[in-house]
């Protein structure tokens, strides 16, 4: 399938209707695959919270969360493809989950513009192993940084922020990092994007 | 009142509240997002079900203060746990008291949000049904071949970009051939006005929540 309508390479900037739909619709499916898979917040945050670790179910699964921004991203090289994708993204996640509402929104925008940091640093030209690992770091003080004002991390002692950035940078990595890697180099692989 | 207005006092709401640290204020938030709920009838079972799923975090929040906080660990166990549900039912605002069709409506009308991106991502909301489905098809044909997909099985990735390529691309041919334009000014037949009381209630909220951060309540 040609994904290449014109003949000239359409500009970094511009997003037609069948971006939006795609980037939307792969929003969707990563939420999805969240709340379909049996690993559930809440289950793993009772058994956290239980032996006071409570932020850590946050942190672990934090990643998650993030994978659809960089997707969008390595897929359509666009900019501000990881802040579009991750904020509708966050819609889907509070149409879908409703439990965080519109911290959710906040969370995802700040998310996006945390993934998208990583992409910028290398003026949108590199969309392979570098520009994910500069996103993974950017997202992970961005959002590490709400993390200290919003649920208060800040007020924590300073070994149990180190834990909780460590957690979170390895779940970001992953998640929003290598898994990301891996599904575009399936998708290179399949040629179906046809690029160029 | 207007969704646009309502979607921009609840974030400016919840962003400022990530900054104030008064349990007071986290209380009379929650309290004051209960009573709307409880205005726009939304039903008893939902209001229910928002106060049980966040026992856990807000137990967790404030277990976990007590046991790892620095400096007055008390307080901030406090504030941060009541904080959750202040933002529970600030986002019970958004997904209980209006759809997602309003507010991009809204959006589309009062913010001038360009009309590709209202439609595009409505279009695709509208297969949530069909994407949940489709996730447990390939999971289920998945495992007719002794294959488990995980979330973090990358296969499971790539099948949904796959569909999502197949549905992005016969959704925008089916609205272009249906008649839309990406470019061309739009009439409408909801429109969305704000009323002069719609700023009159976001700006007492507004003035209300300034009082509530800096007068230095608990």
């Amino acid at each position: 399938m040609n994904r290449q309508t014109t003949s000239n390479k359409p500009s970094a900037l511009s997003y037609s209707l069948r971006d939006i739909a795609f980037i939307a619709l792969t929003g969707v499916f990563c939420g999805a695959i969240f709340f379909g898979t049996s690993l559930s917040y809440n289950f793993l945050a009772a058994g956290m919270a239980a032996i006071g670790l409570g932020p850590f179910a946050n942190d672990v699964l934090l990643g998650l969360w993030m994978i659809a921004g960089p997707l969008a991203a390595m897929l359509t090289q666009k900019i501000g493809a990881s802040t579009i994708g991750e904020l509708l993204g966050s819609f889907v996640e509070m149409i879908l989950g409703g439990q965080w509402g519109a911290a959710t929104l906040i969370s995802g925008l700040i998310q996006g513009v945390g993934n998208g940091l990583g992409f910028a640093m290398t003026g949108y030209k590199r969309f392979d192993k570098l520009g994910l690992l500069l996103s993974t770091i950017t997202g992970t003080l961005v959002t590490f940084g709400w993390s200290m004002i919003n649920e208060g991390y800040g007020k924590y002692n300073f070994g149990f922020i180190l834990l909780l950035l460590l957690v979170r940078f390895i779940s970001i990595g992953f998640f929003a990092g290598v898994l990301v890697y891996w599904i575009n180099k399936l998708v290179e692989k399949s040629g179906i994007l046809n690029r160029d | 009142m207007n969704p646009s207005l309502k979607l921009g006092l609840v974030l400016i709401i919840s962003f400022e509240l990530a900054f104030m640290q008064s349990v007071i204020a986290n209380l009379v938030v929650a309290a004051l997002g209960l009573l709307y709920l409880l205005f726009k009838h939304v039903s008893i079972k939902k209001i229910l079900w928002m106060f049980l799923v966040s026992i856990i975090p807000v137990f967790g929040t404030w277990f976990s203060f007590y046991a790892h906080g620095s400096g007055d660990a008390m307080h901030s166990a406090w504030l941060l746990s009541t904080r959750v549900y202040a933002y529970i039912f600030l986002g019970g605002i958004l997904s209980y008291t209006g759809t997602v069709d309003e507010l991009l409506g809204s959006l589309e009308q009062n913010c001038r949000l360009p009309s590709k991106f209202v439609y595009g991502t409505l279009g695709a909301f509208n297969f949530a049904p069909r994407v949940v489905v489709t996730v447990k098809q390939m999971k289920t044909a998945a495992m007719m071949r002794g294959e488990a997909l995980h979330v973090w099985s990358p296969e499971i990735f790539f099948k949904s970009i796959l569909i999502s390529l197949r549905w992005s691309d016969n959704l925008s041919q089916a609205m272009v051939s249906h008649g839309f334009n990406e470019t061309a000014t739009r009439t409408h037949y909801d429109t969305y006005a704000i009323p002069w009381w719609n700023w009159l209630v976001a700006g007492v909220c507004l003035v209300g929540l300034q009082f509530l951060a800096f007068s230095g309540l608990f």
